[in-house]
């Protein structure tokens, strides 16, 4: 066991973890270009997952990220490279495939929508990965990297040039313009989407086109899981759609204040996790969505709004009257 | 109730004595440990000779991995039958996301890819996450959704960092490790394969001995406990024995496509069976056979891996299901239409000579052409098609008038059969029962008068309509005191 | 307030559902100003009719007209209480939050929330005697307070008509009391509302017009002309449902008048 102490958790040292990153201009560059990233990355998914965990599909972004693959896959196979355009193209379409599959057997079929997930994502999954396994040939498509991504080489990407000037890196564009897209289309719809959410009759009444913005939803998804893919794969995604709203619900009531939320939590896990990382010297993902889920805890167990600590304070009926209110629906 | 099982108070009990139980085997039994074979023969043999090959059986390694798939995919046919009907499905995936830290745990533990320190630790990642998600579920507001996203994703990421970490140590033999992603078949060792018979011989003995509990329990908890079935420690073993399922088949189809196998033979098993024993059997079956597709399609493609092909003929075999099954399948359901459009309108044909005959009180066994147009409302071809439609089917004739006048074409005219008599009467008599029925409770107004059988078609069965024959204890007329044909006027057939 | 279409028009409305009726042939009329109640036995279609005019369900033949457009455009005529089973309690919105969402069919796309409505909401809250909770999630809430955050929701979208699914099941003697007069207010102001019900009692003394359904109209009219034993028993007695025709003609009751063949021409 002492093997595992000594090389699973390197020694902390302060000053490596927490200065040396910001020490010289050039690692301040670098570092600030992985953290903007992880900064657009958690705030895009922050706001998109706080409608998918109220709407309670936050599996359906799980299933979305991994229905994109063929999608990829064809795209990747078709153009013969890793061109940007028709992969976002082909994602985009694999993943409202994938969800209208996933009404169709709901409505059409008696099998009910978990499995309905289940088995349509499972296999458009399966399906990518056979395409890839098919057409790999020359060009490395890595499945790690489909896996958990390595937002570290965000600085590397290319500058993005246009008409001769040279704006930066590409990746970062990339993703601050999908975020400030979902952003704004949130922001402009947000009504439609807070009303189709709480209340689909309702919203029916006042000419809101519910199944659009369902739709209009899982693209928002689909274009956020393509652009962070490279960054961290597909299935961190979930992470950082889920954790925000989960872990602010325990502070606050509205929904309004869980999106406003998102981005001072998604902050902290873009520097916490980036810390960690520097630590145990692991997957920068991967330490973003473990922070996440280290903050979750004690903010479940003493969050004012329902928090585990202060209910069993309050008295016992509370999880009695929780599990009759689950076992109505 | 049969196994003592309350002697258990930690679900997780009767599955770790098991695993510790299968050690000691291994241990003492010491079988060949084989190294990774993969599943290739030589580029240069031929399709057909590799096909044989396969299906001859006669490498070991080829033994190994066919009958590894088919036992997988029997066991998680029938474990995901239980999956499925609980709508556990989206828990299959999340645990076989969560197995990832104990994963590298055991690889840390055991220094090296040893399969047995590997499933320890999986396991006991696998029941750390179904205790999460209870947690939270029972003391928390967050939804099952939610609760299952946050162990999903938070245990893989703390699975993943382990991972990354490990990398960076000083580990030799560290390249199996990602086999666990993607599942490679092609290196099932007979220890595997143990493993996986285990597995099956555990969830077999399991839905055996505890078939009608598990039934109850599955369908109604309140009432199992309210008979004192031990429902909760049911689900717990349940769950225990989901983790194990998972856990043994992700050498077979790695962590993503773990929770496929266990769904889709399931699923479409669910649109087939009505009862649980066919439900197991079909899934069970399903599986089987996706599995042996799978590794036979894998032997014949060169690069292509083990686990994504089962998957995809698992998927390639609910579409067939969903497209050809009885009663609901797509095809039968646009068959089913198109005959029933035809029916309706053959109906609604048989039923106008029958009007036009009445109106003329019986007195001709034949109607003119023109008249059946008018209360059609049709054009005379359209009309013809109709009848045509009818000879055919031997309800109708269309006959030319004898007695026409001179110098005129001669008229067409059409008579039913005796066969096309009975049927019309059925549905006229059908019709006007329901009318009469209706009439007595409110008062009828004149513009709901609906004599297009469709309408009554997509309101009525065959089953109401003989329930009214018996409630109106056979009446002779209607509310317009038109005749209701008895069914003794019909057998005896109307004209003789 | 003054429109030449009647608020509700139903023509032989016809809904099945698996090859069994649930409505058939229903023809309405509602007046403005009249305060309805639907009433009839389970599984008479009650909360078909109401989904049928919301356009939640597609019906086999006939047709509804809401202020004389078809469901599509005229359900934003209308302010809707659902069932209460039908809500997700833990959807983090606050009690003045729903009200506020009644109001959103007033505004624009972009146009935000203003002074106006919010001074609405609250009046609204205040009819209901929920004002003291505006900011509380309406998780929190017991039965009665829940279904007076709906009537408040409903109130604020100031519709001329509106349509509630049993708003007084499940609900306390205080509440009901409270949210009867607050009806009878809304009819006095010219409202029209027609409300699903499922208590025969206390039907007569709430509502001025009633609307008798099992499957068919068994009989629409002002309370005092409808509410007699022969219709009550034609509703709920002489069930029009098949199978439980057999249990009444053997429990004694004359469903059908078999003299009535021959009176009809």
């Amino acid at each position: 066991m002492e093997l595992m102490d000594v090389s699973l958790f390197p020694a902390f040292d302060f000053s490596r973890v927490f200065i040396e990153p910001w020490k010289n201009p050039a690692s301040v560059a670098w570092n600030g270009q992985v953290i903007l990233m992880g900064l657009f990355i958690c705030w895009t998914c922050g706001v998109l997952g706080s409608f998918i965990v109220v709407r309670r599909m936050a599996l359906m972004g799980d299933a979305i990220s991994h229905g994109i693959l063929p999608g990829l896959a064809l795209a990747f196979l078709f153009t013969g490279s890793l061109a940007l355009a028709p992969m976002w193209v082909g994602a985009c379409l694999a993943g409202l495939a994938c969800s209208y599959c996933i009404e169709w057997l709901r409505l059409h079929t008696p099998i009910r929508q978990d499995a309905a997930l289940g088995l349509v994502f499972t296999s458009f999954f399966a399906l990518g990965v056979t395409l890839i396994s098919l057409g790999a040939g020359d060009v490395h498509l890595d499945p790690d990297c489909i896996l958990y991504g390595e937002i570290g080489f965000v600085p590397l990407s290319p500058s993005l040039r246009i008409g001769g000037m040279n704006l930066g890196n590409q990746a970062l564009w990339t993703m601050g313009g999908v975020c400030s897209l979902i952003m704004g289309a949130v922001l402009v719809f947000y009504r439609h989407l807070l009303v189709s959410s709480f209340d689909s009759t309702l919203a029916r009444s006042m000419g809101i086109r519910v199944r659009r913005i369902h739709f209009g939803l899982m693209l928002g998804l689909a274009l956020a899981t393509v652009a962070c893919l490279e960054s961290v794969g597909v299935i961190l995604v979930v992470a950082m759609l889920v954790f925000p709203s989960v872990t602010a619900s325990f502070f606050f009531v509205r929904l309004s204040s869980l999106l406003w939320a998102s981005f001072p939590l998604g902050a902290a896990y873009c520097i916490g996790g980036f810390h960690l990382a520097q630590w145990l010297d692991c997957s920068l993902a991967g330490a973003m969505a473990t922070f996440a889920g280290i903050v979750f805890i004690p903010c479940c167990l003493l969050g004012p709004q329902d928090g585990i600590i202060w209910k069993l304070r309050r008295g016992t009926n509370n999880f009695r009257m929780n599990e009759t209110k689950k076992a109505s629906g | 109730m049969k196994l003592g099982l309350e002697n258990f108070h930690f679900a997780g009990g009767f599955s770790v004595i098991s695993k510790i139980l299968l050690g000691g085997v291994f241990t003492l039994l010491l079988p060949q440990v084989l190294s990774a074979e993969q599943i290739r023969g030589p580029e240069s043999i031929e399709f057909f000779d590799r096909a044989m090959r396969f299906f001859e059986m006669r490498d070991h390694s080829v033994r190994v991995v066919a009958l590894g798939s088919v036992l997988i995919g029997i066991s998680c046919g029938m474990m995901g039958s239980y999956v499925v009907t609980r709508k556990l499905s989206l828990f299959g995936d999340t645990l076989s996301h969560a197995v990832l830290p104990g994963i590298a745990i055991g690889f840390l533990w055991a220094e090296s890819k040893d399969n047995l320190a590997l499933l320890l630790g999986a396991s006991f990642a696998g029941f750390l996450g179904v205790a999460c998600i209870s947690l939270l579920k029972k003391f928390t507001k967050i939804s099952q959704d939610s609760a299952l996203g946050i162990v999903l994703s938070g245990f893989y990421a703390v699975g993943i960092c382990m991972l990354t970490r490990i990398q960076k140590m000083d580990f030799g033999n560290q390249s199996g490790l990602d086999t666990y992603l993607f599942g490679q078949v092609s290196a099932l060792s007979t220890n595997d394969l143990i493993g996986v018979c285990a597995s099956l011989v555990l969830i077999t003995l399991f839905i055996t001995l505890n078939y009608k509990e598990l039934l109850i329990s599955g369908f109604d908890p309140e009432y199992a406990r309210s008979v004192r079935l031990p429902a909760d420690i049911l689900q717990y073993l349940l769950w225990a024995l989901l983790a194990f399922c998972v856990i043994t088949s992700l050498q077979v189809v790695g962590v993503i496509l773990a929770s496929a196998l266990l769904i889709i033979p399931a699923a479409s098993a669910s649109l087939l069976a009505k009862r649980m024993s066919s439900y197991l059997c079909i899934a069970a079956s399903l599986g089987a056979i996706s599995g042996l597709v799978g590794a036979f399609l894998s032997f014949l493609g060169e690069r292509l891996p083990t686990g994504p092909l089962i998957v995809l003929t698992a998927s390639f075999l609910f579409l067939l299901i969903l497209v050809f099954r009885p009663h609901h399948g797509i095809l039968v359901c646009w068959v089913k239409s198109r005959l029933q459009s035809h029916r309706i309108a053959m109906e609604n044909t048989l039923k106008a000579i029958y009007q036009v005959i009445e109106r003329h009180n019986f007195s001709e066994t034949s109607i003119r052409m023109e008249e059946l147009m008018q209360r059609r409302n049709l054009g005379s071809g359209e009309c013809m098609k109709e009848v045509n439609r009818l000879s055919r089917s031997g309800f109708a004739t269309a006959s030319l008038d004898p007695h026409s006048p001179s110098g005129l074409p001669p008229e067409k005219r059409v008579s039913l059969t005796p066969k096309g008599w009975e049927y019309a009467c059925r549905i006229v008599r059908n019709h006007r029962l329901w009318e009469l029925y209706l009439t007595n409770e409110a008062r009828y107004a004149p513009d709901h008068v609906h004599e297009d059988a469709e309408k009554i078609e997509h309101v009525l069965g065959e089953e109401t309509v003989r329930e009214l024959e018996r409630i109106l204890s056979n009446p002779r007329r209607d509310p317009h005191g038109k005749l209701i044909p008895s069914l003794v006027d019909i057998e005896r057939g109307w004209l003789g | 307030m003054n429109n030449p279409h009647k608020p509700l028009e139903i023509h032989d409305l016809t809904v099945s559902y698996q090859r069994k009726p649930v409505l058939y042939g229903i023809d309405l009329e509602i007046e403005e100003g009249s305060l309805v109640g639907v009433i009839g036995p389970n599984g008479a279609g009650k909360s078909t009719l109401v989904k049928t005019i919301m356009n939640m369900v597609k019906p086999n033949g006939g047709y509804v007209k809401i202020f004389g457009r078809a469901p599509k455009a005229g359900i934003s005529r209308i302010g809707y209480v659902p069932q209460r089973e039908t809500v997700d309690w833990d959807f983090p919105v606050t009690v003045m939050d729903v009200v506020l969402m009644g109001r959103y069919g007033h505004l624009g796309w972009l146009r935000k929330i203003g002074e106006t409505d919010r001074r609405i909401a609250c009046e609204c809250l205040e009819q209901v005697h929920m004002l003291p909770y505006a900011n509380r999630q309406i998780g929190n809430l017991s039965g009665g307070q829940q279904q007076r955050v709906f009537l408040a929701r409903a109130l604020a979208q100031e519709s001329s008509l509106y349509l509630m699914d049993e708003p007084f099941a499940g609900v306390d003697a205080v509440t009901e009391k409270t949210i009867v007069s607050i009806l009878k207010g809304m009819r006095d102001r010219g409202k029209t509302l027609v409300i699903v019900h499922h208590d025969l009692a206390s039907a007569r003394e709430y509502f001025d017009h009633l609307l008798l359904l099992n499957m068919r109209k068994v009989a629409y009219g002002k309370t005092g002309e409808v509410f007699k034993p022969d219709l009550l028993q034609k509703t709920y007695g002489g069930r029009l449902s098949i199978l439980s025709d057999m249990a009444s003609k053997s429990a004694g009751v004359r469903v059908i008048e078999k003299e009535a063949y021959f009176t009809e021409k």
